[in-house]
């Protein structure tokens, strides 16, 4: 625990950067990305013997980098899954990321997996769980877990913690860091009827390592966490609070559907210097480009590698 | 079973058989938001398939031109109801796919070709991507003219396929941008083979797959040729001409990076 906190001082504030996505790799390689700092999906690299693997590591030589997992599962029912924590371990010490984080979530159960970041039942009971298990993974992955709050659709009936009392707690047990999405944030209490700036006073900034941007779908009676379009004027409101208040954490733009090419994605990320300069709250106007329509998209879409991995083919003549 | 894995086990239920439990998302969610149980449910219920659907989509590009994009998420569907995802990666999403549609083929009775170029399609599709992520050779120099045959290894990102479809004609096509038309039955061998991380296709005729097999069995380049010639009733010394003249299979596979030196 006092070895986690320590870690976790000594972390470092690396400004701002960009989720690592297949459509930019080309780009990132030919050094068009100075500057920045990325963050991987971890399960879209642990495995990998081929491309990904070697984008990676390259990647990791020009530019810092985080590790941003999906499925730890730190709050499943199943046991630790220790070939998964293996295989993140083996990624880690190849590229050594400035850190490791996850979610605070469970994504499966029996076997089984959703490929979602499904929300805890928060009590007494699932904070002694999670902890456990945090703490089983920092000793085995040597480091601190840096843990998300997820965006949520749901609050479980047998929920007696709110999610900041939750992370507080958890973090102040196990020495984890934390990841605030501040999207989430704004995701989260509007469909749970609750105010984000009350989440945000009760939230533990000291404890706040990262800090993530992403855009979401307006529904009218709901909002979903899509991450297919430019950071809502809202969103944008409460990274300015939190970004004075976590004291400059690290902050990056997640964008998974519908993803702008690189120039885009940094036109949008570069948008967070206006705020963390104290800049006054955004415009109505700004959130132009991130209309809604009218289905609904996918919450906490996957940046999967596939459509990257098929383009790379050649019909040879025999 | 604890609290906390049967209300997980519960919510997963509700999230792969829509409909099959009508009165968890009471049960487990409180009211009181914009949203309330059900309709909160139901956000993770529709992004369950169509996320996994999207991904199972990405891994199969040509069968989902094939079938067309409403047909191909029904299947999706109902192979995700009947094999849910089990590992953290969804590289492995699609491994049962192939497998899947044999075992649910709409017609068993009179069996369609249609359905079987689709299972040989989902096959070859399921092997590219595996091919594209596996470990590989680019760490190491693959085999040279000079390499003696004796020493010719396959290297590790090979794969073989023999099917009843010219499937991977019709995938590059679809890769290309093009619309093809379904194609005829008709024997069809390829080779897989990944260099600087590009996974390419290579045709082969019916005795260059066997040849190739015997390699991946772990056979030598001798046994291999002494394998096809007595399979195919090849003179032997024909068989070593055209494998080792100069427009010849080895010089033509040692150029698409089949071998390493062992």
């Amino acid at each position: 625990m006092a070895a986690a906190e320590a870690a976790l001082a000594a972390l470092p504030r690396l400004g701002l950067g960009l989720g690592l996505r297949s459509v930019h790799f080309e780009a990132i390689l030919a050094g068009a990305a100075a500057g920045l700092w990325f963050e991987a999906i971890s399960e879209n690299f642990m495995d990998s013997g081929g491309r990904p693997r070697a984008v990676i590591r390259a990647v990791a030589e020009r530019h810092p980098l985080a590790l941003h997992g999906v499925s730890l599962s730190i709050g499943g029912a199943d046991p630790l899954d220790f070939g998964y924590l293996a295989a993140l371990k083996r990624l880690a010490d190849e590229v050594r990321p400035a850190w490791v984080s996850d979610h605070l979530c469970w994504t499966g159960v029996n076997g089984r997996n959703s490929h979602d970041l499904l929300p805890m039942p928060l009590t007494e009971e699932s904070l002694a769980h999670v902890a456990a298990r945090v703490r089983q993974a920092q000793d085995y992955l040597e480091r601190p877990l840096i843990l998300e709050n997820p965006s949520s659709y749901v609050r479980f009936a047998e929920s007696t913690l709110d999610e900041p009392a939750f992370l507080s707690a958890l973090s102040e047990q196990t020495g984890c860091g934390l990841l605030l999405d501040v999207n989430n944030v704004y995701v989260t209490c509007f469909n749970a009827g609750a105010d984000p700036l009350a989440y945000l006073d009760a939230f533990p900034c000291e404890r706040v390592v990262q800090m993530h941007l992403a855009g979401h779908q307006d529904l009218g009676t709901h909002l979903v966490d899509t991450h297919d379009r430019p950071v809502r004027a809202e969103v944008w409101e409460l990274f300015r609070i939190a970004w004075a208040r976590t004291g400059g954490a690290s902050t990056l733009l997640e964008w998974d559907d519908h993803i702008p090419d690189l120039d885009g994605c940094l036109a949008e990320l570069r948008k967070a210097e206006r705020y963390m300069a104290g800049g006054a709250a955004p415009p109505a106007a700004a959130n132009a480009g991130a209309e809604d329509g009218d289905a609904e998209g996918i919450s906490n879409p996957v940046g999967f590698i596939v459509a990257g991995a098929m383009d790379g083919q050649r019909w040879a003549a025999a | 079973m604890s609290a906390l894995a049967a209300a997980q086990g519960r919510m997963l239920d509700a999230l792969a058989r829509p409909g099959a439990d009508p009165a968890a998302a009471q049960a487990l969610f409180a009211g009181g938001g914009r949203l309330g149980p059900a309709a909160g449910l139901a956000v993770y219920q529709r992004g369950y398939v169509l996320r996994l659907a999207a991904c199972l989509g990405e891994q199969f590009p040509a069968l989902r031109h094939a079938l067309g994009g409403a047909l191909f998420d029904d299947f999706a569907a109902d192979y995700l109801r009947d094999c849910p995802p089990q590992r953290h990666t969804l590289h492995d999403l699609g491994r049962r796919f192939p497998a899947w549609l044999a075992a649910n083929r709409p017609e068993r009775e009179a069996p369609e070709p249609w359905a079987d170029f689709m299972i040989d399609l989902a096959a070859f599709e399921y092997a590219v991507f595996t091919l594209f992520d596996a470990p590989g050779a680019e760490g190491g120099p693959l085999a040279a003219a000079d390499t003696p045959d004796e020493r010719l290894r396959l290297q590790p990102a090979f794969a073989l396929g023999a099917y009843g479809f010219p499937v991977a004609a019709y995938h590059h096509a679809v890769r290309r941008g093009e619309a093809p038309a379904p194609p005829d039955a008709a024997p069809s061998h390829v080779a897989l083979v990944r260099t600087d991380y590009v996974v390419r296709t290579v045709p082969l005729t019916a005795t260059h797959h066997a040849f190739l097999a015997r390699m991946q069995a772990g056979g030598s380049v001798q046994a291999a040729l002494a394998e096809i010639c007595a399979r195919f009733q090849l003179d032997p010394a024909e068989a070593r001409r055209s494998w080792r003249s100069p427009q010849g299979s080895r010089a033509r596979w040692l150029d698409c990076g089949f071998f390493i030196a062992a």
